[in-house]
């Protein structure tokens, strides 16, 4: 018996929850219904478009997906008859949810995604060919910072547009500074060397800390040393990831390693370098601007303090840059108004609404723009300096060899110099 | 005397190695459930603490809070009874016609569909989308109900035959012979008296459906009709995790299984001696 | 030929209502599991384009033996069978413990058993979270006991960094979590020995380690059976603990299993032919695996 009062509770649960489901659905019926009524005023008689929806796929934080739902409705606004649908993923899912879109045919319209990928998705043909094809395109993509912007580039043609751009730089914690009597973060590396070691208290304190061994994590130090990756033409890594100057880097950061300066959560499983960093673990990290607003929400007692990375032996700092870039997808029904969406997503208008919550813009009308938070500044020098990685499709597959090479050295089976070398041979074979 | 005495022992014997057993099993669950109510500056706290300092509920508040939490939540519950009630009722006639009828390759049949209960559900997952694409079944709850009465079927056809097996033919013999159609005999009689395998197939399916990620990651991209583990994955943040809102969230995900397996406890145990596994 | 068609219809007749029963079931086993399973197959000979599928070449058995030549790939197979040799039987013997314990009259049963199904009812990714939270090299719980509180070692130990050592939380994982689910089946198979087997035995003076080994464990074969094919199925096909504690085979891709080495070829390097060819190879092992012991289990039955 107790058991047919089980299936009624079911049932009751199950009669709710279609209730619930059923009535999402109708609210956004009726927000769809909202432009057609538009396109029915006398107005646009010139224009009487179908309603279209298209939809957009990212993978932004809890902020900047409210700021991205405004500058949704502005579009909206400015464009009756289209509709965005944006959808959120989580960053370790993204890719193979694209990937699955493809196969299937049923990607979206339009994303934001790492600049790392472009050339990997485009090489695949999976997406829109934008220079010639897109209204416009020109005067955009002069109007955006080249370094960006050359990201979307693959073999001749452009298949995107630069979304947001970032670089790092260094994060220093002024407490422990202050408390080791240091006014003033290391501007130079061999300073840094030195700063790092000096504030180093056994498990309690370490001088720097990087957030993993992928080639993101030690890239500003291992651009600043004056690094390569591949040749300008990318035909070659040999003579360049393993040259004098990338070896100097990577033996660098493997002694401060070696001399326990660097924290071991590099290596997996440690203390993530934001939590660290403001707990006072780490005196030290590289990261990115979205640091300001993580810790306004995480921890809101925390003065974060940027400076820029330390320059190299020849006295120039520089750094990566990373950013997104929009894309549509080859097969699109509603490119006209995708690309419309594209365009509207470089606009002064919107950059600067992602811009409060630490989206640095990629339109170079915007340097100088008041509107703009503060702390920009150093990001917006450092990027003047900073060097994209390799705009490759293997590059996932290059990121993993230097990983390698990263591993082997911290854990002694290589000297940098022969991982190094091992890399460039790897490397070598994805580029032919 | 003596005999009592070593009872009453082994007694205290299965007690404490129990309850020993006990704490190991359920101090992660413990260290889950204090870490969802420490802030974010506690959660690297040195030394780790098993009893938490500052209690804050502000995890479960945001997380609850985020992204509709309440509305995943309710998707999930539908997906999940749904595609229970569909498995329970195509798998027990799948079952019964293994355990009861004859048809030719049987046994063939029988064998591919073991193969179901063998091969890694994470392969499928790109051709079942194509699949899904052309039959207009993606971003609709009946496309992740039909996978998953489909990645269900195997296994718990399996167990429901052993289970109907069981069942005294000569219940039924005497229906027939009283005119009574196959049919009619299944809901009837069978499925009346299989409440136990049910109860099995139940909590099996529900655990399945509930907690279920790759497939509902790729084939629900509407962000109004997602299910609770893809919120849940959406915690994990780039640069920074929230551990205690991912583990908030994850407590709370946990309570309708739990609710599901007190429920259906009672004839678990029954219903597995009386299924397919005992051979 | 009309014959033929004659005994067609004859078997059609008599196979109606079967037909009827397992129209459902089958129609939906054959769309989203056999198709699929056909489709992966032929892709595993091409070197598959995602994006234009016409354009794919085919190269016969290259994927299959790229694979087999793999130094990473036969890593991985080394780490998923080592993984299933320690989890099957850490989860069968802890497992029959607990049931054994479970089975006799005590207080509290429902409390215990809802306790320890707790692990098996949470899902694979809460938990790997879970014990990558744990198992923290700096500030983790398990570090903390065996420095601060047992003193088993002066230094925090890198679980996560060490290619060997990654496998203590993965492996304690995979048992910890499944030892519920082995222990209600076995409770379940003790529940169904006679228990006048046991009062006879009692009557012949037999003390409980030989009503164990005696009774006990024979009449529970079939019911250890069904676990091992099962529980060596699931430890084959686990990835998921992997994939998010070692973040993808880290460090220097030694810490693969099988299928997380699929889903990265798959899901982030677009190599869809390779990823299907992997999961083909699996599926063969386990399928070798499970008749071989499927052969065993269903011997007793014959007899």
């Amino acid at each position: 018996m107790k058991s047919r009062k089980l299936f009624v509770f079911m049932g009751a649960i199950l009669a709710l929850s279609i209730i619930m489901s059923a009535c999402a659905p109708k609210v956004e019926e009726q927000a769809a219904d909202v432009p057609t009524v538009v396109d029915e005023s006398p107005a646009e008689v010139e224009t009487i478009t179908e309603p279209v929806m298209i939809t957009y796929w990212h993978t932004m934080s809890d902020p900047e997906t409210e700021q991205i739902e405004k500058v949704i409705t502005a579009f909206e606004a400015a464009n009756p008859g289209i509709t965005v649908e944006s959808t959120r993923f989580a960053w370790d899912d993204f890719k193979p949810a694209l990937i699955t879109g493809i196969a299937g045919d049923a990607t979206p319209d339009t994303a934001r995604m790492d600049i790392a990928w472009v050339s990997e998705f485009a090489d695949q043909g999976a997406l829109m060919q934008l220079d010639g094809v897109m209204p416009g395109f020109d005067d955009i993509a002069d109007g955006t910072f080249s370094g960006p912007l050359s990201t979307n580039f693959w073999q001749g043609h452009y298949y995107g547009l630069p979304q947001n751009t970032n670089t790092q730089v260094l994060l220093w914690n002024k407490e422990i500074f202050d408390a080791a009597g240091i006014t003033d973060a290391p501007a130079t590396l061999d300073e840094f060397a030195t700063v790092a070691c000096e504030l180093t208290k056994g498990e309690t304190q370490y001088g720097y800390a990087l957030g993993g061994t992928y080639f993101w994590a030690p890239a500003p130090i291992f651009y600043a040393m004056g690094g390569e990756v591949v040749d300008a033409d990318i035909t070659t890594a040999s003579g360049y990831v393993n040259s004098e100057d990338s070896v100097a880097a990577f033996t660098m950061l493997t002694e401060l390693f070696n001399q326990d300066c660097i924290s071991p959560n590099l290596l997996g499983g440690g203390i993530g370098t934001a939590d660290g960093h403001a707990t006072g673990l780490y005196a030290m990290i590289v990261d990115g601007p979205w640091m300001v607003d993580i810790y306004k929400g995480n921890y809101p007692d925390f003065e974060v303090n940027f400076a820029p990375i330390p320059t190299g032996t020849d006295g120039s700092t520089s750094s990566v840059v990373g950013g997104e870039d929009v894309v549509i997808f080859e097969g699109t029904e509603n490119a006209d108004a995708a690309m419309k969406w594209a365009a509207f997503l470089l606009s002064e208008e919107s950059q600067l609404t992602m811009a409060e919550v630490g989206v640095i813009p990629t339109l170079s009308s915007l340097i100088g723009n008041e509107a703009l938070p503060d702390y920009f500044g150093v990001f917006l020098t450092q990027l003047e300096t900073a060097q994209a990685r390799v705009p490759h499709p293997a590059w996932s597959d290059m990121d993993n060899a230097i990983n390698n090479a990263f591993q082997r050295m911290l854990n002694g089976d290589q000297t940098p110099q022969a991982a190094l070398d091992q890399a460039a041979i790897e490397i070598n074979a994805l580029l032919q | 005397m003596k005999k009592q005495t070593s009872q009453k022992l082994s007694r205290a014997t299965t007690y404490f190695l129990l309850t020993v057993g006990l704490i190991i099993v359920a101090l992660p669950f413990w260290y889950m459930l204090v870490t969802s109510l420490k802030p974010q500056s506690y959660i690297f706290e040195m030394p780790p603490k098993i009893w938490p300092t500052e209690i804050t509920l502000n995890n479960y508040l945001t997380a609850l809070r985020k992204d509709s939490f309440g509305l995943y939540f309710m998707n999930s519950l539908f997906v999940a009874i749904c595609s229970t009630l569909a498995t329970i009722f195509v798998s027990s006639m799948l079952a019964y016609a293994f355990a009861r009828l004859d048809f030719p390759g049987k046994e063939f049949l029988f064998y591919i569909l073991l193969l179901g209960m063998m091969i890694p559900p994470v392969m499928l997952i790109i051709p079942q989308f194509i699949i899904a694409k052309q039959l207009a079944i993606l971003d609709k709850f009946i496309g992740l109900i039909v996978v998953y009465i489909t990645m269900n079927l195997s296994g718990q056809t399996f167990l429901l035959r052993g289970f109907f097996e069981g069942i005294p033919k000569e219940i039924e013999e005497a229906a027939l012979i009283d005119g009574a159609s196959r049919w009619k005999i299944f809901w009837r009689i069978i499925f009346p008296l299989s409440k136990p395998g049910i109860a099995v197939v139940t909590i099996f399916t529900f655990l399945y459906s509930w907690d279920e990620f790759p497939w509902a990651h790729v084939a629900m991209k509407e962000t109004t009709k997602r299910t609770l583990p893809i919120a849940i994955a959406l915690f994990q943040s780039q640069h920074l995790t929230e551990w205690g809102q991912v583990f908030a969230a994850s407590i709370v995900s946990l309570i309708p299984i739990v609710v599901v397996f007190i429920a259906f406890q009672r004839y678990f145990i029954q219903g597995i001696s009386t299924t397919g596994i005992k051979g | 030929m009309e014959l033929l068609l004659t005994k067609f219809v004859k078997i059609l007749k008599k196979s109606s209502t079967a037909l009827i029963f397992l129209l459902p079931g089958l129609l939906l086993f054959t769309v989203f599991i056999i198709v699929p399973m056909i489709y992966s197959f032929r892709i595993s000979f091409y070197d598959w384009k995602i994006v234009n599928p016409e354009q794919s070449e085919w190269i016969g058995v290259e994927n299959y033996l790229r694979a087999l030549s793999d130094p990473i790939f036969r890593r991985a197979a080394l780490n998923t069978v080592i993984y299933s040799l320690v989890t099957v039987p850490g989860q069968m013997i802890l497992g029959l413990i607990v049931a054994v314990l479970l089975n006799q009259n005590i207080r509290g049963r429902t409390f215990y058993r809802i306790m320890y199904y707790l692990p098996v009812i949470t899902s694979w990714v809460i938990v790997s979270l879970l014990f990558e939270y744990m198992f923290s090299g700096q500030a983790g719980l398990v570090n903390y006991f065996l420095r601060d509180v047992f003193h088993v070692t002066s230094e925090n130990i890198l679980w996560l960094a060490d290619p060997i050592l990654t496998f203590v939380p993965i492996h304690l994982l995979g048992i910890w979590k499944g030892i519920g689910w082995t222990a209600v089946i076995f409770v379940a198979g003790l529940q169904a020995i006679p228990q006048h087997l046991y009062e006879a035995a009692e009557v012949d003076g037999a003390g409980s380690k030989e009503k164990f080994f005696l009774i006990t464990l024979p009449l529970l074969r079939p019911t250890t059976v069904y676990l091992l094919v099962v529980l060596t199925i699931g430890s084959l096909n686990a990835y998921i603990s992997n994939l998010l504690i070692t973040n993808g085979g880290n460090p220097m891709d030694l810490t693969h299993f099988i299928l997380t080495l699929m889903y990265e070829a798959t899901f982030t390097k677009l190599d869809f032919g390779y990823g299907s060819a992997i999961s083909y190879l699996l599926t063969m092992c386990v399928f070798v695996v499970s008749v071989f012991q499927i052969r065993m289990m269903t011997k007793p039955i014959e007899n």
